[in-house]
């Protein structure tokens, strides 16, 4: 029996209004300390990975480890009847055919309930080792999606470049090329915006942009984004959530010489 | 001619069982448990020591049911029971006269209803069915092409049947039966006197004689009309002309007419027609329509495009029969190679007649196919073919829409993405 009350349904509605655009369907894995999504692309070149801790509901409770198979799309079309402000209630049985979703408006005058049918999704499941980033950029979700959309109408892929002068973000289309160059900034009236660069050695990777316009669906979730570089190792994007849950993206890099 | 009895005669148990039953449902109405009543037609000639015994099945090897008489030998049981579309039952009474009654002393007027509708008659079985099985030794020769057969004794060949639950060496202890069961099994074996026993040995060619002359006379009495209807008359019909195609629905409204294959020499159809009718009626089957058939026939020497003569026609029958013979009671690794030498050149009858026929027959009918297809007046009336074609197109339409609604427009976009130079992620990470 899995019972989760979150305060704010929009935190929901808008992870997955972020990851239906990757994914088609997907399981929600409730366990005791959480409900934790992972699930990757068709092409199987980026993953997505949430983890909604069970400190952000209140209350939550979950006996057993249950696996909620949801289409995203039609998840996405119950959640449209969530207000900005409701309070969400999801509620499944332990061999559950249906996930229940009740949206109760704060002001607790209007409840309003739904079931959506669940299926069966065979999915494996990677296992993700913590990495130690030869890069780590923090800056404003809203300038990175700003740069990937600017960029994104020039060419396909970016090349971003971090070294000790700022990250570079640059790309090379049939009209011309482009570049973005953001340095460390820090401001003591708006937090938000700053832009922090930590790095332990200089490391340049090219990225499908078309993707990366897609992980910035997320940016309405947090006014940070982490960005996580190697070489030869997948992009991380993370965007935290409240508390300690977050929405990670992972994609791979693209290598050879067919920038 | 035939008597009917209400219960199995011979298995004295059954027998009590729904007599107990009866008895009782006098007073109160007692939930039926058990089998009901079956009711079975038995051959007058068989006499009283005959007995239901249980015996593997030629074709499948599965224990099966069958009436062995001493004197008469062994019948198999035909099942004749209604459509699911027709429910009907037996309404059995037990006259206090009948001999059930009396045998058991059971006292009172116990008619009762069965549910089931069917009718078992008992027919005879030529007993080298039974050990066909144990001569070809069908398990044994699996695998190699040619098996090396060994002359045998009777007894060693019938030890080859599968022994749960059959009651054959029970059966064997009858003089008449033993004697009769070799007697068959010489007829399709190489024998051999060693000492005061005969040795077996089967031998393919006396096989297939033996089964040729079964079918032979199968298809000379006239095979029954559904059987002629299916596997005679539709292989044979040619398609009618298209420009005459108006006296089609004359032909398909008598579907129980039984000859609607184009025959000119009317004189040998008709006689081979009223042969099978009489057969017909005689195992009290569906009787067909005598008056339509003349008329069909008439109108069908206008319309058919090709017709086949009295022997092509007669050749099928002997194809059908001979299948029907095999697919019935030979095991089938035995009946594909017997089919094979049976049809094949050096076979006992030869079948290039009936071969070029049908092989033109298949020519004009593709090439009626091509005709109806280009023709345009034909639009309303299509084939089932391109009917199907269509739905199995629609269906396929309306699964990818249901599809694609499923998946956003995002991930839709992404799968046009060039991910050329992305190694899988399952590459960076390992799977759980």
């Amino acid at each position: 029996m899995l019972e989760a009350r979150l305060e704010q349904a929009s935190i929901l509605k808008k992870v997955v209004d972020a990851i239906k655009d990757l994914v088609q369907d997907c399981n929600f894995d409730c366990n005791d300390s959480g409900i934790a999504l992972q699930a990757m692309d068709n092409s199987h070149v980026a993953l997505v990975s949430m983890m909604l801790k069970a400190e952000g509901f209140s209350p939550y409770r979950c006996d057993r480890n249950i696996a909620l198979g949801v289409n995203l799309t039609s998840l996405t079309k119950v959640l449209r009847a969530a207000q900005g402000d409701d309070i969400l209630t999801i509620k499944a049985e332990d061999a559950p055919d249906v996930m229940n979703l009740l949206f109760e408006s704060s002001g607790e005058d209007r409840i309003s309930e739904y079931d959506l049918k669940l299926m069966d999704i065979d999915q494996e499941h990677l296992g993700i080792p913590e990495t130690e980033y030869a890069a780590t950029i923090t800056m404003p979700s809203a300038e990175f999606r700003r740069i990937c959309t600017d960029l994104a109408a020039m060419s396909e892929s970016v090349g971003i470049e971090a070294s000790k002068d700022g990250v570079k973000f640059s790309c090379n289309g049939d009209i011309g090329n482009g570049s973005v160059t953001l340095r460390s900034h820090t401001s003591i009236d708006k937090p938000e915006l700053n832009v922090d660069i930590e790095l332990t050695e200089p490391v340049s990777l090219t990225f499908s942009l078309k993707y990366l316009v897609n992980f910035c669906k997320a940016a309405a979730l947090s006014n940070q984004v982490k960005i996580c570089l190697s070489s030869e190792v997948p992009l991380l994007v993370e965007y935290n959530l409240s508390g300690s849950s977050y929405l990670r993206f992972y994609l791979a890099p693209k290598i050879g010489d067919d920038e | 001619m035939a008597r009917t009895r209400s219960a199995k005669p011979s298995t004295a148990a059954p027998a009590a069982d729904t007599d107990s039953i009866k008895s009782k449902s006098a007073i109160t109405l007692v939930p039926h448990t058990g089998e009901p009543p079956k009711v079975f037609i038995l051959p007058s000639k068989a006499t009283p020591e005959a007995r239901i015994v249980t015996l593997p099945n030629p074709r499948t090897s599965q224990p099966a049911r069958y009436l062995a008489c001493p004197d008469t030998g062994i019948y198999e049981f035909k099942r004749i029971a209604a459509p699911k579309s027709e429910p009907r039952s037996w309404l059995i009474e037990a006259t206090p006269t009948s001999n059930e009654s009396k045998a058991s002393g059971a006292a009172g007027p116990g008619s009762q209803v069965t549910m089931g509708s069917e009718l078992f008659v008992a027919t005879a079985l030529d007993p080298l069915f039974l050990v066909l099985p144990a001569l070809a030794d069908v398990k044994a020769s699996k695998g190699s092409k040619k098996p090396k057969r060994l002359f045998l004794s009777s007894d060693d060949h019938l030890d080859k049947l599968p022994q749960e639950s059959s009651h054959l060496s029970d059966i064997l202890r009858w003089d008449a039966t033993r004697r009769l069961i070799e007697s068959r099994m010489s007829a399709v074996c190489d024998a051999v006197d060693a000492g005061d026993e005969q040795m077996f040995r089967l031998n393919e060619d006396k096989l297939l004689e033996a089964i040729y002359q079964k079918a032979k006379r199968m298809s000379e009495g006239g095979l029954p009309p559904s059987m002629e209807d299916k596997f005679v008359n539709k292989v044979l019909e040619a398609p009618l002309m298209h420009r005459v195609v108006r006296t089609e629905s004359q032909v398909t409204s008598n579907p129980d007419s039984g000859t609607s294959t184009p025959q000119t020499d009317s004189a040998t159809s008709q006689s081979t027609v009223s042969s099978a009718e009489t057969d017909a009626s005689s195992v009290s089957q569906t009787s067909t329509a005598a008056t339509s058939v003349a008329e069909v026939q008439a109108d069908e020497s206008i319309v058919s495009a090709l017709q086949a003569s009295p022997e092509i026609v007669q050749l099928q029958k002997l194809k059908t029969a001979f299948e029907f013979i095999c697919a019935s009671y030979v095991p089938p690794e035995l009946a594909d190679t017997l089919k094979q030498s049976f049809t094949g050149t050096g076979g006992p009858v030869d079948f290039s007649l009936l071969n070029d026929y049908i092989a033109s027959l298949e020519k004009l009918r593709s090439e009626m196919l091509a005709v109806r297809a280009q023709d345009y007046s034909r639009k309303r009336n299509m084939d089932e073919e391109e009917d199907e074609a269509r739905m199995e197109k629609k269906r396929k339409m309306e699964e990818e829409k249901k599809k694609k609604a499923s998946e956003s427009r995002g991930v839709r976009e992404l799968k046009k993405v060039n991910t050329s130079g992305m190694k899988k992620l399952s590459h960076f990470f390992q799977k759980k």
